[in-house]
């Protein structure tokens, strides 16, 4: 077991629904499997449609969800047994989630800045002022803004793309080796998108971070990408390197999502939708 | 209508005029909170038309005042909104005043008839407590000069256009999935219809195939009935492979505007250029990079080009008068003062 990060291993996750006499199951994740090593830090992609078990899949790994079979381990310690206190916080300070809309992660009446003191407190250590403050400056250093900009600062007084920033700096606060990204440009406008992806490029490079990213939009996993799995309806219905998969997608599924991707068009292509 | 004469009629130099003609609008945000006076300029002198049968795209950064133009155009404004200046004018209706100014009761018949909105959130648009039937009666039974059965019969065959079986009419919004009632909603604007139609981000949260589905629907629609359609969203994907036209968007002010195909082919302002170049593709390994600095406060923006703090190609002139809007080509206009330096970069 030495090397892995993260070790998923046919994982399953079924939520049962309705009432007694009309008890139904629904399978969200079926029997997936893959693993991240220690030392090859990379940026890892579920690609899927809404319902198709990558969120169920991230809450697992984020230890928020127990599957119902399978485990789960990180470094090597199955997620289910995280019983104590203890345990769970060193578990959160390793692993660190970045949601989908900026603006609903943040409560609009605090100070960002608190989010960061909070974290730097909580999971690193900082005991003082100074020692937060210094930490937050750190974190926010890393994804390209400062404690200057931010300090003080309401989130309706940044734009998305800021926001989702502080929201990786925030992650990065308790200085982990595992981010989860749930769909992290979605809310951000075209023009700030590539700026973050190029961001989740440099913490892996610089950090040494493993990145799991989890979204619909084939195009910016291309780009940054090292090997993706592709789920339809819990299942995992291709993985493997991501260049070689959105190249040439195999399994019909995939290749509906790719066909699905509106690209702007080369030079003498026809529009999709053309009169 | 045989496909020929369609396509005649959607020819830029149509003998009937536009559709809506928009000349020099400002609507602006007014405060007055304590003695304190605050004012953001969120549209501010944007001219442009919407020609018949055509789908007129517009594509922006969040803040760059696309849903303000849209609530001026569609007269849904409230306080401390307010049209400045400028006049928006309907081939539907005299004169040239816009629904901002126009009698009440006249509003009442030509919204909706004339002109719908598709609105972003399908969930939060369709009422929560009212099946989509009732929804239906709501909104377009006074407009249809049907009597119940007939209205009946004439939205279940409408429904079937969007792929809808009949039985959606008893289900709840909740009960649908959100591609489902993202085709409720479309099939809601366009039962009347409408000569014009505003779709504010349609498909934005919608799942990549279920978006492709919905927007060929859209087409098909707008083609058959021949409608005219402002379509905002800031996806230039959707904005390549739907739109005939396209303006581009910028702090307030139009930025550039062309046929769709042009503008993807020459961009000849820089924000326009960057909005192109930095989307990724698959199969494309080029590194993308994204725009610096933050987007412009419209409380208090920049001077002369609004642009000009985030651009490469910035002089001092830009620093200080505003660009106008100029033709370069046929249908294409671009306010830049460095348009050909931007265009002969590569």
């Amino acid at each position: 077991m030495t090397g892995a990060l993260l070790e998923l291993d046919s994982v399953c996750k079924t939520f049962t629904r309705g009432g007694l006499f009309s008890r139904t199951q629904v399978e969200a994740v079926i029997d997936v499997s893959f693993r991240l090593e220690t030392e090859k830090p990379e940026i890892f992609s579920i690609i899927g449609e809404s319902g198709s078990g990558k969120s169920t899949l991230a809450r697992i790994i984020l230890a928020l969800q127990t599957p119902t079979r399978g485990t789960a381990r990180f470094k090597g310690r199955d997620l289910a047994g995280l019983r104590d206190g203890a345990d769970r916080h060193a578990f959160m300070a390793s692993v660190q989630p970045v949601f989908q809309n900026p603006f609903e992660a943040f409560n609009p009446l605090k100070r960002l800045d608190r989010y960061l003191y909070a974290t730097c407190r909580h999971f690193a250590g900082a005991k003082t002022e100074a020692a937060m403050q210094a930490g937050a400056d750190k974190a926010l250093r890393q994804v390209g803004l400062s404690l200057a900009e931010i300090k003080g600062r309401y989130p309706h007084e940044l734009s998305g793309g800021q926001l989702q920033r502080v929201a990786i700096a925030r992650a990065l606060a308790s200085g982990p080796s595992l981010l989860i990204a749930d769909e992290p440009v979605s809310m951000v406008d075209a023009s700030l998108r590539a700026s973050i992806v190029n961001l989740f490029r440099k913490l892996r490079d610089e950090l040494g971070l493993s990145i799991i990213y989890i979204t619909h939009d084939l195009a910016t996993a291309y780009s940054i990408s090292d090997r993706i799995i592709i789920m339809q309806k819990g299942k995992v219905v291709e993985s493997g390197d991501a260049r070689t998969i959105l190249a040439d997608p195999k399994h019909p599924y995939s290749k509906t999502l790719k066909e699905s991707v509106l690209e702007p068009l080369a030079p003498g292509e026809r529009p999709l939708f053309a009169r | 209508m045989s496909a020929a004469v369609r396509n005649a009629a959607a020819a830029p130099e149509t003998a009937e005029g536009p559709v809506v003609a928009v000349r020099d609008l400002r609507a602006w945000y007014r405060l007055r909170l304590f003695g304190v006076d605050r004012e953001v300029k969120a549209v501010d002198g944007i001219t442009f038309e919407v020609r018949k049968d055509e789908i007129y795209g517009l594509a922006g950064e969040s803040s760059s005042g696309k849903s303000t133009l849209v609530k001026t155009i569609a007269g849904a404004m409230r306080p401390p909104l307010e049209i400045v200046g400028g006049e928006i004018q309907f081939s539907f209706m005299d004169g040239t005043m816009g629904l901002n100014r126009a009698p009440a009761d006249l509003v009442e018949r030509v919204r909706w008839r004339h002109l719908s909105y598709v609105m972003q959130g399908s969930m939060s648009v369709l009422n929560p407590v009212r099946r989509i039937g009732t929804s239906f009666f709501d909104f377009a039974f006074r407009h249809m000069g049907l009597d119940k059965a007939g209205f009946e019969a004439a939205v279940v065959a409408h429904l079937a256009r969007v792929n809808l079986p009949a039985s959606v009419l008893k289900a709840y919004p909740h009960e649908l999935s959100g591609g489902m009632r993202q085709r409720v909603t479309i099939a809601l604007a366009t039962i009347c219809r409408p000569q014009f139609i505003i779709a504010d981000e349609p498909t934005t949260a919608l799942d990549v195939v279920v978006q492709k589905d919905v927007l060929a629907m859209f087409r098909s629609i707008q083609r058959e009935m021949a409608s005219s359609v402002l379509f905002v969203t800031h996806d230039m994907g959707v904005h390549a492979h739907l739109t005939d036209r396209l303006g581009i968007m910028y702090a307030g002010r139009l930025v550039e505007e062309a046929r769709t195909p042009d503008l993807f082919a020459r961009p000849r302002h820089p924000y326009t250029r960057h909005l192109i170049h930095s989307l990724p593709r698959i199969g494309d390994d080029r590194p993308r990079s994204g725009l610096e600095g933050t987007p412009p406060s419209l409380a208090n923006p920049p001077s002369g080009c609004r642009f000009h703090p985030r651009c490469a190609f910035a002089t001092e002139r830009c620093r200080v008068e505003v660009p106008p809007m100029e033709q370069v080509a046929p249908d294409h206009r671009v306010a830049c003062f460095e348009k050909d330096r931007v265009e002969a970069t590569p």
